[in-house]
């Protein structure tokens, strides 16, 4: 009886596998865990975009600040401090 | 410490303070059309995101016509996030089309191309008949009904030129047809000889702009514009936009992953409305406008040459138009950018509704 149940799961994996070959290969993972995992990530990655977007537009205004006062210039005949 | 010191050790051998000053004083102009900047770093980071992709890919693709298709299966199938990997090489080389194309046209439209920026137009288009060339072979790798029809036909197009057609086709193919011989020489051209080609382009493109310095429209010169540093400014903006092609790209390869067709087989019939990438619509479409022999010539030479002399008077504009390089204008030479726009943007949706 254990023989037919392995063979039978066997040449059901055969099948499978052959039927698998034959048909559309998946390009993204069908278990739903894995799915959410992914999304998950992605949603975390969007979200660091988003703070280096952030801190990248804070730190330009606060160049052009700077650029406006004039402040970024080098100071030809700025005395040395000994 | 230990990074001051480094800094210290590097300094000794090698002078940095002239680059510090060129980063310094190279200027960026602000004005209406300064967008068009932008497509430029985005083209270049966008190759370096394909070269790094295809890097990561090409330690597990085999190029062999039995293996092939199955070693693209196994990398979507089996490799940690090979998925991943595939798909967004797959659409950062559509983005990346899209870019070189925006990036042309504005500089078509904006005349950049004019005296003295021709060779930054000659390499710019040589350039993107590489990255179409990058698209072409890349297509083929996937070893597929699909892509061995598009290159069929690619390829069988440029043996209806006269006098070079039958080398160019047998040097392309690697012999009479498309073969498995024609995946190794694809592959040989997608990973050695075009990315060889690109990096000594880009980087005589990439002087030629330090050279020059960036364009500035005739309308513009003449209404006055403003300048901001390119170093800080212009360069934290690039990495803005960046890094928001890099999450787009992230995300198109997360929820479009391109499917993977059946294997090819050179000896199967071709199959039926096969129509190739959308960049070479316009192409396609133009084709099949003509009938097939027109006063006893055929009809595919005939639009080939066309489009071959189309081609080569856009290669070549810089030169006819003299108007702009005096900097006059040269509502001629407008209407002629804008109908190479509207003729490629018409003619793509055509042939992909059609």
């Amino acid at each position: 009886m254990k023989k037919v149940i392995a063979g039978l799961i066997i040449s059901l994996a055969a099948t499978a596998s052959l039927a698998w070959a034959d048909g559309k290969v998946e390009v993204f993972t069908t278990v739903r865990y894995d799915q959410f995992i992914i999304y998950q990530s992605l949603a975390f990655f969007w979200v660091g975009i988003a703070g280096l977007l952030v801190i990248i537009r804070m730190k330009l205004k606060e160049i052009e600040r700077i650029q406006k006062l004039g402040l970024d210039k080098k100071e030809e005949d700025a005395p040395f401090l000994e | 410490m230990n990074f001051l010191r480094l800094k210290d050790w590097f300094s000794e051998r090698y002078d940095l303070g002239d680059l510090k000053k060129m980063a310094g004083e190279k200027l960026v102009p602000v004005h209406r059309y300064e967008f068009l900047y932008y497509t430029g770093g985005i083209t270049l980071f966008l190759f370096v995101l394909q070269f790094v992709t295809g890097m990561i890919l090409s330690f597990y693709y085999v190029p062999h016509p039995e293996h092939a298709h199955k070693s693209i299966i196994e990398i979507v199938t089996k490799l940690n996030l090979g998925w991943f990997f595939r798909s967004f090489h797959h659409w950062g080389a559509q983005l990346l089309m899209v870019f070189v194309f925006i990036h042309l046209f504005g500089t078509l439209l904006t005349k950049s191309y004019r005296k003295p920026r021709e060779f930054l137009w000659f390499s710019g288009l040589i350039l993107l008949g590489i990255t179409i060339f990058f698209g072409l072979s890349g297509y083929l790798l996937l070893w597929d009904e699909r892509a061995l029809a598009a290159v069929k036909v690619a390829t069988g197009g440029s043996g209806a030129f006269p006098v070079i057609g039958h080398f160019l086709m047998a040097f392309l193919r690697g012999g009479i047809d498309v073969t498995g011989e024609t995946l190794i020489r694809f592959y040989a051209f997608h990973v050695a000889v075009l990315p060889l080609l690109t990096l000594f382009l880009i980087g005589f493109h990439v002087l030629l702009v330090q050279y020059h310095g960036m364009s500035v429209p005739l309308s513009v010169e003449k209404e006055g514009y403003t300048h901001v540093p390119f170093f800080p400014n212009v360069l934290y903006k690039d990495l803005a936009i960046w890094l928001v092609v890099l999450g787009t790209v992230a995300t198109l390869a997360v929820f479009l992953p391109p499917e993977i067709g059946v294997k090819a087989d050179p000896l199967a019939p071709t199959p039926e409305n096969i129509k190739p990438e959308w960049y070479f619509l316009f192409l396609f479409q133009t084709l099949k406008l003509f009938p097939g022999e027109i006063l006893g010539l055929n009809g595919e030479t005939i639009a080939l040459m066309l489009i071959a002399g189309a081609i080569l008077f856009l290669f070549l504009l810089p030169l006819f138009d003299k108007k702009t390089s005096r900097g006059e204008k040269s509502p001629l030479f407008t209407w002629i950018g804008i109908a190479y726009v509207a003729y490629f943007v018409i003619m793509t949706i055509v042939g992909y509704l059609s």
